[in-house]
């Protein structure tokens, strides 16, 4: 009888003891579940470039829409420039991917209007975090609108407490449009200077548009092509590519063919 | 050895003795005899593995292992190829023992037994073959994922049929003819009959009959969180376990929707507001899985206090560790719980009872539901507490359902052992 309640004993005592380290960890489970968490919303940002409006992906989310088994909500928000934010469209309940057009009522090129832009950007992430509760998205961004996803993720993404999955810029300027390839631009130097604090999980993607073969017409292939100084080795990948052929000018490849699949394929994946 | 033994254990242990020396089933608790360490070792591989070296560990989390551990990557690689090499060839191990024994008794040849276990194995192939590679007539691709822990029944089955017709080949043989011919005209029979079976599987269903089953036994997802679907996931999920389909079945409560709604609801706002408090995570994964499922490790607490079968006892020295983090297989293989009548009936009902009993509490808003995620290894009364963010109820109700389970497994270990004893040595019970 003695002997059966030994072993019945030794084996609480084991049981007891393999709980001991799970007691002592208790304090640090909140910290170490908020780490590990995603929710389960992960929304995927579209940013315009200069002189357009918060409509210029319509025809590109239209397209996106059309050959997938899971339709993307469609919210559009303008930041003003008193930093209030206009809404339309909606995100349908349980949509997991939606999509968030950020525009900017001030969408002016340069340098100056380029910084505000990524503070306007930071002001609509947060507060639409705060509604919908979500902790990682992934971005795209058309031109200049890859520079404003570049500076707030270089600056703003840490205060947010947000992780950055996947970044898509599509003929984004790094170096503006200096046609001189030894002439670094302020925007540039910032952005090279910044590059230690991008996420370190972050995916990158950068796509040149190609009419000839220094550029698609508005943007040098130079400037595009100093992405890799900014994120090749910051990130966990980063991958260039250039299109060419039909609809490879500036303004209309967010609505290229080639594009529109390297999207679907790298970006909403 | 005189036992005092209700009417009903008697009755039990009688249908117990009668069930074990059935042929069939002689040769399956052989078979899983014989592989019982190659199991041990599968499972304590994958043991280390996954509590000790995964992110998603309990070790891992909680001893802070990343830091003081080397070599993490290298170990993770290693013990993944030990677990795969064993309880990833567990079917094939299990139709080679059980076609083996079968045509043991029948024959002094070894050659024919062990020609038996090779015509299994190839058997229980055929029927795990990648149909599109079969049907569009490419090189023939394997499949080896429905040859694991959750292959055993059909391992038993293939080994069983195949088994009994080498049997039959073996009574039927012609003492006047020469012997290779003999055996080599059997064996081509067999293969080209057994091949054909699994051909046919292959070409008339689009699933191989393990996720046939699996998916039969993962139905009740698709339904409202209610008592009834809740004790019916617990029926379902145990009597796979009994029929050997060991497979992550009741994990993946853990991975639906409402978890993760309720995690978010957590995480996002103060205090514990769950929106979800009834579901599969919060009553079954957390309250109905000490051990592993079947609250295993009431068993394992149960053979200790029985202390009646030195075997059993030994058996569950050897599954120690792997009951503690929740790895069921080897006790359930080394007992054996599987196919075992005796066993069914606590292994079904104590985990109804938890059910049951935390659903209970969860309604009447006494202990909080769970709603971290658990991490692998978890011992079996510390979910509950982890899962509830450290609620002293929630380890209060765990502890209680272990011990209530313990007693139900009690005398069915007592009595599973009085007829493991007299399926050897005859012994009196009055």
């Amino acid at each position: 009888m003695n002997r059966q309640f030994r072993s019945f004993g030794v084996i609480m005592l084991m049981l007891l003891l393999l709980c001991v380290p799970g007691f002592l960890w208790r304090s640090q489970q909140r910290a170490h579940v908020q780490a590990a968490y995603r929710s389960q919303m992960a929304p995927v940002f579209l940013v315009p470039g200069s002189s357009a409006t918060q409509n210029r992906f319509n025809d590109l989310v239209g397209e996106l829409n059309r050959e997938t088994p899971h339709q993307h909500s469609l919210l559009r928000v303008e930041v003003m420039t008193d930093g209030a934010l206009k809404y339309s469209g909606s995100i349908r309940a349980n949509d997991r991917q939606p999509i968030v057009v950020v525009g900017f009522e001030n969408h002016h090129d340069g340098y100056e209007t380029i910084q505000k832009q990524a503070k306007w950007f930071t002001t609509a992430f947060r507060a639409l975090q705060q509604t919908y509760h979500f902790n990682h998205f992934s971005a795209m961004g058309h031109s200049n609108g890859g520079l404003v996803l570049t500076l707030f993720l270089e600056n703003d993404l840490v205060k947010t407490q947000a992780h950055a999955d996947r970044l898509m810029t599509i003929a984004s300027p790094f170096n503006l449009e200096e046609q001189d390839q030894s002439v670094d631009t302020p925007l540039f130097k910032q952005l090279s200077n910044g590059r230690k604090r991008l996420p370190k999980a972050l995916t990158v993607y950068s796509i040149a548009g190609s009419e000839g073969y220094s550029g698609d017409g508005i943007v040098p292939f130079d400037s595009v092509n100093r992405g890799k100084l900014i994120f090749q080795g910051q990130v966990k990948s980063f991958t260039q590519m250039t299109v060419t052929g039909a609809n490879a000018n500036h303004a209309d490849l967010p609505e290229n063919q080639q594009i529109v699949a390297l999207i679907r394929q790298d970006l909403l994946a | 050895m005189a036992e005092q033994t209700s009417s009903f254990g008697r009755h039990l242990i009688g249908f117990e003795i009668q069930f074990r020396r059935n042929r069939q089933i002689t040769a399956i608790y052989h078979a899983l005899r014989l592989i019982f360490p190659v199991i041990l070792v599968g499972t304590l591989a994958d043991f280390i593995n996954q509590t000790w070296l995964q992110r998603s560990g309990y070790y891992y989390q909680t001893l802070h292992v990343a830091k003081w551990a080397f070599q993490l990557k290298l170990l993770r690689q290693y013990l993944g190829l030990l677990s795969a090499g064993t309880l990833g060839l567990t079917a094939i191990l299990v139709t080679f023992a059980v076609s083996f024994y079968l045509v043991a008794p029948a024959t002094p040849l070894i050659v024919d037994r062990l020609m038996a276990g090779i015509i299994a194995i190839i058997a229980l192939k055929s029927l795990n073959v990648n149909r599109q590679s079969v049907l569009g007539n490419h090189s023939v691709q394997w499949l080896s994922n429905n040859l694991g822990l959750s292959g055993i029944l059909v391992g038993v089955l293939v080994g069983l049929l195949v088994g009994n017709g080498y049997r039959w080949l073996i009574d039927h043989q012609d003492p006047d003819h020469k012997r290779l011919e003999q055996t080599v005209g059997g064996i081509g029979l067999w293969l080209i009959v057994l091949n054909g079976l699994g051909f046919l599987w292959v070409s008339t269903q689009t699933v191989s009959l393990n996720a046939a089953l699996l998916t039969l036994s993962q139905w009740p997802f698709q339904l409202p969180h209610t008592l009834g679907t809740l004790l019916g996931f617990g029926l379902l999920t145990g009597t796979c376990q009994w029929f050997g389909i060991l497979g992550p079945i009741a994990s993946v409560g853990g991975q639906s929707i409402e978890a993760a709604q309720n995690l978010a609801a957590v995480l996002d706002r103060s205090g514990w507001h769950v929106p979800h408090p009834v579901t599969l995570h919060t009553v079954v994964d957390v309250y109905a899985t000490s051990g592993g499922p079947g609250m295993v490790l009431a068993l394992l607490l149960a053979i200790f206090l029985v202390q009646h079968h030195a075997r059993q006892r030994r058996v569950g020295w050897y599954c120690l560790i792997p009951t503690l983090g929740n790895f069921n297989a080897p006790l359930l293989m080394g007992l054996p719980v599987i196919f075992s009548p005796i066993l069914f009936l606590p292994f079904i009902l104590a985990p109804l009872l938890c059910i049951t009993l935390s659903w209970a509490c969860l309604v009447l808003h006494w202990v909080p539901a769970a709603a971290y995620p658990l991490a692998n290894g978890t011992p079996g009364i510390l979910q509950a507490y982890l899962g509830t963010g450290g609620s002293l109820a929630a380890l209060g109700l765990s502890v209680v359902e272990l011990l209530l389970s313990t007693a139900i497994y009690y005398p069915f270990v007592k009595w599973a052992g009085i007829a493991e004893e007299a399926v050897t040595h005859e012994p009196t019970i009055s």
